[in-house]
């Protein structure tokens, strides 16, 4: 545990002092105990001049706002938000419209995550090439046709338009993390069910995806942020103030009241909530980084 | 029936078929492979992957054919318009204006990419040593990528935009006059750019992280033996150990940039004078505002196109690193 730390400070004394093994070890310790304040306090500025923005909504959402006389920190900013703006309805929308992307694309990325994890064929290789080039396409392209598109089908202004949406723009990334996880489950144990007269669908719902707790809390993580902080494709789909999802409301609360500060921060904290309290119980299991292994191993 | 499975492994292996290959069931081997693709695992699996794949085709192939049909056609958001060829990307290639966005895009997109690498592999190294609080930096530090960009985008606002934000008075009382940052464009442009790092080193300093945590750190140990300093132990150790990582996280990054909308149009819109508009928001702005689709359809066509050919050139390359 102790060893992985300060690497490069290690190796400089260890060139430096060559007395023997254990007085490099002792240096090394004391080299370590002496970084380890000064690495803390380089972090702490650097984490305090990373977070002022995010602090500053927080604050301006507690002072009193234009034409209010209030007095040092106060909530009625809130009070004010709840009863004169929708910000209810739009919080609505975007829980409903991003609960319903986050079970859709988990149900769709755990099973198509499995073929690409399990089968290495020309097939695969080429569904795995474009999931890679959709990936990189821009949504401005696609946003038209499917505009003109949805419009036929009666789904512009409608949150499950929306939704479909979402869960094509996670599917990409949803399907390789999938992938990445079930690439750590030996394969020993569903063979041994297989073995045992169990079928492919039999053994990946039972052993496979019930070992896959933390691949499948990633996904939805990652869904969720996607389907929550998205702002284009909601303002090119969603064309009613009552249909409005969160971003797209606070940018035109946000257009109206550009100078009181107070009121449009206060629907902000509303709508930055829901993901930092996600984060603050569920950020052991967030880990994007597997995709990297994912992505260039097949 | 366990030494058939056992010999039938065995022949496989000789054949060099991977671990894929022992989901088979067991059974008279030049039969089933004559109907390979008809059994039963086959089967399932195709029907594990038939549903990315409809939506696969309904929400990305389709627009993308379709797209390619508006960009060759004059027409509005509702009606295809008639024939006209590449004419549409003949005048938007002969506009200035096209390539001054092409510059910044490119500007954008690389600081973005290299700025956000940079911060990120330095937190994640710092990260990685033990100090005092170490797990609660690591969640606080992740924050500026969790927040929604229309809630920092409102709050970046508040910092530089008006005369009485917090920036430009402290930038008066440093004697600096009084400084306008998204009015003057020069200055919007570098706003835009470090409002793009900030929103994306977490990104950066996740991947990095996974990457750190998978090196050895008996490498190190050995190199000091060796007699390495740390800045070479950090060069010839820890980059090629993160190379493969490091190649993936610049593809995305740089696709995340290019394709990158909100963080620009929220901030800016563009402005002032289009000093701030990249690729994607000439395209919007072309087809959402100007109602031209031809032309806007193409701006974003030959972005597309210029992005799938890099993602597959550099695609097939981290392939390549991977069988190094």
């Amino acid at each position: 545990m102790i060893t992985t730390s300060a690497p490069q400070e290690e190796v400089r004394t260890g060139h430096r002092d060559r007395s023997g093994p254990p007085a490099d070890r002792q240096t090394s310790q004391d080299i370590r105990q002496r970084g380890k304040w000064p690495r803390f306090v380089l972090i702490l500025l650097m984490t305090a001049v990373v977070l002022v923005p995010i602090v500053a909504v927080f604050g301006l959402s507690l002072t009193p706002s234009l034409g209010s006389n209030a007095e040092g920190l106060t909530f009625e900013n809130f009070g004010n938000i709840f009863t004169q703006t929708a910000v209810l309805t739009w919080l609505g929308n975007s829980l409903v419209i991003t609960a319903f992307t986050v079970v859709v694309a988990v149900a769709v990325a755990a099973p198509a995550g499995y073929v690409l994890s399990r089968s290495r064929n020309r097939l695969v290789s080429g569904y795995s090439l474009i999931l890679f080039v959709v990936q990189s396409l821009p949504v401005v392209t696609s946003a038209i046709p499917l505009f003109i598109l949805f419009a036929n089908l009666g789904l512009v202004d409608s949150l499950f338009g929306v939704v479909i949406i979402y869960v094509g723009a996670t599917m990409s990334v949803a399907i390789w993390m999938m992938a990445a996880y079930y690439d750590s489950i030996p394969i020993a144990l569903e063979e041994a069910a297989w073995i045992d007269g169990a079928s492919i669908f039999g053994s990946f719902t039972r052993i496979v995806l019930r070992n896959s707790l933390p691949g499948i809390l990633s996904t939805a993580i990652f869904s969720f942020l996607l389907a929550w902080n998205d702002y284009l494709i909601a303002v090119v789909f969603l064309r009613s103030d009552p249909n409005y999802t969160l971003p797209v409301g606070l940018e035109s609360f946000f257009q109206q009241n550009a100078t009181n500060w107070g009121l449009v921060m206060a629907v902000a904290v509303v709508m930055m909530l829901p993901p930092i309290i996600l984060f603050a119980f569920l950020n052991k299991h967030f880990s994007i980084g597997g995709i990297g292994g994912s992505l260039s191993s097949r | 029936m366990t030494s058939t499975s056992i010999a039938e492994s065995v022949k496989r292996a000789r054949r060099g078929v991977g671990p894929a290959g022992a989901g088979r069931k067991p059974g008279p081997a030049p039969a089933a492979r004559a109907r390979k693709r008809f059994t039963p695992r086959t089967w399932t699996l195709i029907a594990f992957a038939a549903p990315s794949l409809i939506l696969l085709l309904l929400l990305n192939v389709y627009p993308l054919v379709y797209a390619l049909i508006q960009a060759l056609h004059d027409g509005t958001l509702l009606e295809t318009g008639p024939f006209v060829g590449l004419k549409n990307f003949g005048d938007v290639l002969a506009q200035p204006s096209f390539w001054s966005e092409t510059s910044f895009t490119v500007v954008f997109t690389v600081v973005g990419v290299f700025g956000s690498w940079l911060v990120g592999l330095a937190l994640s190294l710092l990260l990685r040593t033990h100090i005092p609080a170490g797990g609660l930096f690591k969640v606080l530090l992740l924050l500026p990528w969790i927040v929604p960009t229309v809630v920092s985008a409102t709050s970046w606002n508040w910092l530089v935009a008006t005369p009485q934000s917090p920036l430009p008075v402290i930038a008066e009382h440093l004697g600096f006059g009084n400084v306008l940052f998204l009015a003057d464009p020069m200055l919007a442009q570098v706003v835009v750019c470090l409002f793009k790092v900030w929103i994306s080193f977490p990104f950066m300093m996740m991947m990095m992280s996974s990457a750190l945590a998978s090196v050895d750190t008996n490498v190190y140990e050995a190199a000091k033996v060796d007699g390495a300093t740390g800045w070479q132990s950090f060069r010839l150790i820890t980059l090629p150990l993160i190379a493969r990582t490091t190649f993936v996280s610049w593809i995305l990054m740089t696709i995340f940039c290019v394709n990158d909308f909100p963080t620009i149009f929220l901030l800016t819109g563009g402005g002032p004078a289009h000093a701030t508009t990249s690729l994607v928001l000439l395209a919007y702005l072309t087809v959402f505002q100007n109602f031209q689709t031809g032309p806007g359809v193409a701006i974003a066509f030959l972005m597309t196109f210029v992005l799938v050919v890099i993602s597959v050139v550099l695609y097939r390359q981290i392939r390549k690193v991977n069988v190094e």
